[in-house]
């Protein structure tokens, strides 16, 4: 007499309410994509990176020039060597950048196209509202990369007008 | 009448988004950038070269700092102080050795000294690079962490010829 009369099962929806679901999965995808920034285009897999103790996080890759600064193909590992020669389809390549449409490779004699590109593209980051201290050059020089090179690029840089240098490392472990 | 009763149909069918395709899509794409951005461990090392002097050419109130890396990877700091070993490239990254070879102590404790000469006097400590041309680059990035850690970042970078 006293107890009450249960709710009728049947009525219950047993199918699980996806929109949640799917909101945290778009919120987690635009979090990845933002996060993954256009720079990873210009990054070469065939260098192997230097490492260094006191590295810190690169937060914001806007406004980097990546300048990939090879060794000798006798000096990197067989793998690289081939995806190298694949991409440039000559060996005298020590510098190679991505404007993000096309790669190109410059050798040590091209150093005047280098300063060219990087002109270029501080034109384009300029283009967008970025200021001189935020335009950087990403410098990704394999461990075995003679100083030289390294240092012409610097010098490439200097002479288009940039003064900032990252050095692209690995952390030591 | 038997338009009336097809009417009724339409009217019966639930109108459902097909969203199942759309979700595979979507966990696809985050796998993708999940791995994507773990993958990409990268970090750097920030290196501002000086520009032109702003004082009308008078020398700087802290005498800059001078770091010559050999070919070999040996490294010397005004000159007549060795601060580094030989490089050694045939040491496997991971091993206690590799790492030993990373830390640069003296150098570093050089640079701290220089730093604090030039905040006493408030202004920033200038450091010139010189490195061999064939020496390889592993070594100056040894020497720019040193600079890092020692919270130095104008530097300016030059080559050398080998002796």
């Amino acid at each position: 007499m006293g107890k009450k009369k249960s709710r009728p099962v049947e009525e219950v929806d047993g199918s699980p309410n996806m929109s949640p679901m799917i909101d945290c999965c778009f919120l987690l995808l635009i979090f990845f994509v933002v996060n993954a920034t256009a720079m990873t285009v210009a990054k070469d897999a065939s260098i192997s990176m230097p490492s260094a103790v006191s590295c810190s996080d690169l937060e914001d890759a806007n406004g980097c020039i990546v300048v990939n600064v090879y060794a000798d193909t006798d000096k990197m590992p067989q793998k690289a060597a081939d995806k190298y020669l694949q991409t440039y389809k000559r060996s005298d390549v020590v510098w190679g950048v991505s404007d993000g449409e096309s790669t190109k490779g410059f050798s040590q004699d091209e150093a005047q196209l280098l300063t060219d590109f990087i002109t270029k593209q501080k034109e384009f980051y300029k283009g967008k509202n970025l200021e001189d201290k935020d335009i950087r050059i990403y410098l990704r020089g394999d461990v075995a990369t003679p100083w030289e090179r390294t240092a012409a690029a610097i010098r490439c840089a200097a002479a288009a007008g940039v003064s900032n240098m990252v050095f692209g490392t690995l952390p030591a472990r | 009448m038997s338009r009336h009763k097809s009417r009724e149909t339409e009217e019966q069918k639930d109108p459902e988004m097909e969203i199942s395709s759309m979700i595979d899509c979507c966990f696809l794409l985050l796998i993708y950038f999940l791995v994507a951005t773990s993958l990409v461990s990268e970090k750097k090392l920030d290196v501002s070269i000086p520009g032109a002097p702003t004082n009308g050419g008078a020398p700087p109130p802290v005498e800059p700092g001078r770091i010559h890396v050999a070919s070999n990877g040996s490294i010397t700091w005004n000159d007549d102080m060795p601060v580094g070993d030989v490089y050694d490239a045939g040491i496997k990254p991971g091993t206690e050795a590799f790492r030993s070879q990373r830390n640069l102590p003296q150098l570093v404790e050089v640079l701290k000294t220089l730093k604090e000469q030039a905040v006493a006097v408030d202004t920033e400590p200038i450091v010139m690079v010189n490195g061999d041309p064939s020496t390889p680059h592993q070594r100056i990035v040894d020497v720019m962490a040193a600079l890092a850690e020692a919270d130095i970042h104008t530097v300016g970078l030059n080559t050398t010829a080998s002796e």
